[in-house]
């Protein structure tokens, strides 16, 4: 086998891994530019392969599991995001509750589609799709890099993730703003862990929940500063991290566990790079992240 | 008509209880619905849950959660949110491990004081490892700046492959069956006062006497749960690092200006909160626990995520730790009674903790607002 098809075989085996980290992370970053925090990504995270393989399995294909997901997940981050700006709230508080109910939500939507049919691999995405859904993943965050970087729309986004009161006084609609935000964001989000069940690992198992993969798609986003492009690299490197972690573990006769263990080192160790050099002035979050906008103004 | 939140002039007498019962309710009716619509019978769901509450499975639970609920309090105070009470909770149990199977395992030559020793031993240990895994996410905030709810979380992960790789290497256990396990804690190290009761034959009477057993059993546990609130409670109140952390949690530049290094103190408070989850933690293993089994996230009750719902519920309150451990005790316990009485499995379990803490993170800011109606 020539080094090209080596390559292209990689890629192959690597795309559908790479567009769930890269789509989760993209939509966890377009909510967070916002300020709006999000720790909910894991339990979305789950929930959102749940609902993927239950839609998946209910109407005979993947994308249709891919889009119900989306939407799903879609009016979650609406939810969030309406809770978190029109009340004085915590973010924190807010997203780790909603962490727990994913998991079990998660637990209640998969269990009956696996009860139902076993595996579900004849309802996920075939090898030959894996290009593209990487090439829509890349085209995804490229629209959301533009909207971002060029439209009235982004620069409002990214205003409220600064300031949202400096941006409230200059005339923008920060609630409607956040919603579109939330909305956008939680819809990638879901898009991105449909691919988790349906393209990548092609199995579903309610413990999967432990598995933390929403923990370094959060890490992915950290330490690549919510810039669509950045995530790109910082993806495929994580993404091949926790792909190929069990084969190199076998090649070298490392244990399954220590193997396991690498890609949260690494989640901490590019957190550590990332905030303790120069790369934290350039890939720093929104100033307002996390924060409750109240304004006082609201006050009779 | 529009809805207004505007700040309170005074606070609602009964506001926090009023807010911890909503919670409650809306985690059960949620709970009672979704099961309900996969096929369980609502009013068994709710009478499971209500019987949940009266069992003596929940002395366990409650003793442990208001310890781990009085260590996440020391760093909660301070603004600073420890949610990797899960995975100090088991690296405290390494050196506990070692100790009394490695270093000096119990045999019938051994002196009558050895257990003593070595239950102080383990539990010292404990707590210095507990501290230790705490004040490396601390170190991690105050010192290069990185938040520690990511950090404390993924070193959750961390210690579940650390106790794994543990337990399938250096500690795995010679009389174990074939099971990759630990082998048990000699009895000799147990904490745990077993007392045979008759059974009288009258079913509340029973009840009750089941009940004193199960707090007999876990007197060591009660006094620890005392000496743990207590212990906070000193250190809130008589320290001075108590009375900074509380400042760190309401006003940190006050700090600051005042020349308290803000960094000591966050590194701090997570560290004596992990040597409290540590303390907890021995008593755990050497009372209940008494082996880990592999792979620990599959064995894991969870109890180091339980008690964030514990310290949240209480309203940062030390005198409502335990009432609050209690009620997560018992919705746990519920949990399983359902999962028992075939009504749902864990995600009953999960999804009561997540609506319980979700309307009670939403609802928690009406103790210092209000929200009106206005035309």
């Amino acid at each position: 086998m020539g080094l090209e098809q080596y390559a292209v075989n990689t890629l192959v085996e690597l795309a559908p891994v790479f567009a769930t980290f890269y789509l989760v992370a993209l939509g966890h970053s377009l909510f967070e530019k916002a300020g709006l925090l999000d720790l909910a990504i894991d339990g979305v995270f789950f929930m959102g392969s749940s609902i993927a393989v239950r839609a998946a399995v209910a109407s005979g294909s993947p994308v249709v599991g891919t889009v119900v997901t989306a939407i799903a997940v879609m009016f979650l981050g609406i939810a969030l995001a309406f809770l978190m700006t029109s009340l004085p709230i915590s973010h924190g508080a807010i997203g780790l509750s909603m962490m727990f109910l994913g998991y079990g939500i998660g637990i209640i939507v998969g269990y009956p589609a696996r009860l139902e049919v076993g595996s579900i691999a004849m309802y996920a995405y075939s090898e030959g799709e894996s290009m593209a859904i990487m090439a829509i993943s890349i085209a995804i965050g490229v629209a959301v890099h533009i909207i971002l970087k060029y439209t009235k729309l982004g620069a409002s986004i990214r205003a409220c993730g600064e300031n949202p009161h400096a941006a409230a006084s200059l005339g923008v609609n920060v609630l409607l703003t956040r919603l579109i935000a939330g909305a956008a964001g939680f819809a990638i989000m879901g898009a991105g862990s449909s691919f988790f069940t349906l393209a990548w690992q092609k199995f579903w198992d309610p413990k999967s929940y432990t598995l933390g993969y929403g923990w370094l798609a959060f890490t992915v986003a950290l330490t690549s500063g919510r810039h669509p492009m950045i995530l790109v690299p910082i993806s495929l490197i994580f993404g091949g991290l926790t792909f190929y972690r069990v084969k190199i573990g076998v090649m070298y006769g490392v244990e399954k566990d220590v193997a396991n263990l690498v890609p949260f080192i690494a989640a901490l160790i590019a957190m550590l790079v990332c905030y303790a050099t120069k790369l934290k002035n350039i890939l720093a979050p929104p100033t307002s992240l996390g924060k409750v906008y109240y304004r006082e103004e609201r006050t009779v | 008509m529009r809805f207004i939140v505007v700040r309170r002039t005074k606070p609602h007498p009964y506001i926090k209880p009023l807010i911890i019962a909503l919670s409650l309710i809306t985690g059960m009716g949620l709970v009672a619905i979704l099961l309900t619509l996969i096929g369980a019978h609502p009013f068994a769901i709710l009478v499971t849950i209500a019987y949940s509450f009266t069992t003596p499975q929940v002395v366990k639970d409650m003793l442990l959660l208001t310890m781990l609920g009085c260590a996440l309090l020391i760093s909660f105070k301070g603004a600073v949110w420890n949610v990797g009470a899960e995975g100090q909770l088991y690296t405290a149990i390494i050196p506990i491990v070692w100790i009394t199977l490695y270093v000096a395992p119990w045999s019938a030559g051994s002196p009558p004081h050895q257990p003593i020793l070595i239950i102080l031993a383990s539990i010292t240990a404990a707590a210095v490892f507990g501290a230790m895994w705490g004040a490396v996410a601390g170190a991690l905030r105050a010192y290069v700046g990185i938040d520690e709810v990511p950090v404390t979380l993924i070193m959750n992960y961390v210690a579940y492959y650390v106790v794994n790789i543990l337990v399938l290497g250096p500690f795995r256990g010679r009389y174990v069956y074939g099971y990759i396990r630990t082998d048990d804690l000699p009895d000799a190290y147990k904490l745990g006062i077993n007392v045979v009761m008759q059974r009288t034959g009258n079913a509340f009477l029973d009840g009750f006497l089941e009940f004193i057993r199960v707090v007999v059993y876990y007197a060591y546990w009660v006094l620890a749960a005392a000496l743990v609130a207590l212990l906070t409670w000193v250190v809130f109140n008589h320290t001075t690092i108590g009375l900074r952390i509380k400042i760190l949690g309401s006003n940190p530049e006050f700090l600051r200006a005042v020349g308290v290094d803000v960094r000591k103190t966050t590194v701090m408070a997570l560290a004596l909160s992990g040597l409290l989850v540590g303390v907890a933690s021995a008593i755990y293993y050497l009372g209940d626990l008494t082996r880990l089994t592999y792979p620990i996230q599959a064995q894991t009750a969870g109890y180091g995520y339980l008690a964030i719902l514990v310290v949240w519920l209480s309203m940062l309150e030390l005198p409502l730790i335990p009432l609050s451990a209690y009620i997560v005790s018992s919705l746990r316990n519920a949990g399983r009674n359902m999962q028992i009485f075939g009504l749902g499995g864990l995600e009953s379990t999960l999804v009561l903790l997540g609506s319980v803490l979700l309307t009670y993170s939403a609802l928690r800011f009406l103790t210092e607002y209000e929200v009106r109606v206005v035309k």
